[in-house]
């Protein structure tokens, strides 16, 4: 229920057994079936999400309805909507399962409770957020400086897991493009090969 | 909108569980029936569906698998079943809120099987350390929830608990089946809460309310 997190969790800040059975109590187990929300927007967003096993997406509706995917979540990945979290306010995003998911959700209670109470839990969730911080750096990098056929590349090299188990639909959504701009790339790319 | 929550009910075949189920439903949750006899279940779920064919309900296989996909738990099983219930879904409860709606009376209806420094409440708690039990729907009998508006006035549903945010909830959730929600303090008022419904109980019997009463705090 906990294996991928644990390891996840030591990968950052080793943890004695005792730690693990500390922190354990914190914890909330919990599946979500696909197509189903773990947040809706305008709802707060009470929890960090943590992917044990299965796939989500973060996306956001715009003014005219069409939708727009800001994260995809694999195993081992964390998801929220961060500033709905931090700051308990209306969600601007929504997350939902794309595939049937074993979560380990950490509520912003419990998150307080553990930045004061234990400075190993604080250490990780300082990694978590400085990785998370590098990597929407690139990605705002990326989408300034290269071209979408570049950008394109980098997205393959990057996360060739999630490439293999979402439609490419949402991968041109994620990276700002049309269905029709992502085909064309690919047969760009297809051809000079 | 706000992002709809799984309502897992352990003892769903019951008069309770079934009552609960049925005026949930109307409500914007997912609900996850379960009990010892899958058949009774089936047929609370086409009762159901009958009556709202829109409502998001389902049978599950196990209170366990049931209680991990939920965000709350009832528990609408006999007092007497709660430890075995608690054994099943310890693990996977963890964090979530748990509804207790248990009364434990003895076998005559004439006294509570509980010391009078506990309730049933506060056993489960005891039972599920890591969960944040909830005292609700213990004052209501099962044939209230059809009718939750008796004699021009809506029944009261008392709420106790040591989480305001767990309380909220919970709060919403008496809502929606039709009750007027009072938070009467923490989960040692649990005590008093299923003493009252032991006088009522007794009072019933009494005077032939026929299972068809409730309390109501009169106040300006
Ligand atoms: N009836 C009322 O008006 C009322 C009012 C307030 C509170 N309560 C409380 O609500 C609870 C249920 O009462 P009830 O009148 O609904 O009783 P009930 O009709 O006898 O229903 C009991 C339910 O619990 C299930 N169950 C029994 N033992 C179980 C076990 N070991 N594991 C899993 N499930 C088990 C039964 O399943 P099977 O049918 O498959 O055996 C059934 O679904 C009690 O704690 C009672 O004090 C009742």
């Amino acid at each position: 229920m906990y294996e991928v997190f644990f390891r996840k969790f030591n990968e950052k800040v080793a943890l004695l057994p005792e730690e693990e059975e500390f922190l354990k109590q914190y914890l909330t187990p919990k599946k979500l079936r696909k197509k189903q929300y773990l947040l809706q927007d305008d709802d707060v967003c009470k929890y960090s999400c943590f992917v044990e096993q299965g796939a989500l997406r973060a996306y956001l509706v715009d003014e005219k309805g069409d939708e727009h995917i800001t994260a995809f979540a694999l195993e081992g990945w964390t998801i929220a909507d961060l500033s709905s979290f931090i700051r308990q306010e209306p969600a601007t995003l929504n997350i939902d399962a794309l595939e049937d998911c074993e979560l380990v959700l950490i509520s912003k209670s419990a998150h307080d409770e553990l930045m004061l109470s234990m400075p190993k839990y604080e250490t990780y969730f300082r990694i978590l957020i400085t990785d998370a911080y590098l990597a929407l750096q690139q990605r705002t990098t990326n989408i300034i400086s290269l071209s979408s056929e570049q950008r394109y590349k980098v997205f393959t090299q990057m996360y060739q897991s999630i490439f293999q188990r979402v439609p490419q639909h949402m991968i041109a959504s994620f990276m700002g493009l049309s269905p029709e701009t992502l085909s064309r790339i690919r047969g760009r790319i297809s051809k000079k090969k | 909108m706000s992002t709809k929550k799984t309502i897992a009910i352990i003892g769903a075949s019951g008069n309770m569980g079934s009552a609960i189920s049925k005026s949930l439903s109307k409500g914007n949750y997912r609900l996850l029936l379960c009990s010892d006899g899958q058949g009774k279940v089936e047929a609370v779920i086409a009762d159901i569906k009958n009556s709202n064919p829109a409502a998001d309900v389902e049978s599950a296989e196990c209170s366990a698998q049931a209680s991990w996909e939920a965000d709350i738990i009832i528990s609408a099983v006999p007092y007497a079943a709660e430890k075995e219930v608690a054994a099943k879904i310890k693990e996977v409860a963890n964090q979530k809120i748990v509804i207790s709606i248990a009364n434990p009376l003895n076998e005559t209806y004439n006294g509570l099987v509980t010391a009078a420094d506990t309730s049933a409440a506060e056993e489960l708690q005891r039972l599920l350390p890591n969960s944040k039990v909830i005292k609700a729907f213990n004052t209501t009998f099962a044939a209230d929830f059809a009718t939750p508006v008796i004699d021009g006035k809506q029944v009261d549903a008392f709420i106790a608990g040591d989480d305001e945010e767990a309380l909220q909830t919970v709060s919403e959730v008496v809502s929606v089946a039709g009750f007027s929600p009072i938070v009467a303090g923490d989960l040692s008022v649990s005590r008093t809460l299923e003493n009252m419904q032991l006088l009522l109980i007794q009072l019933g019997m009494k005077y032939n309310y026929n299972w068809l009463a409730g309390w109501k705090i009169l106040h300006n």
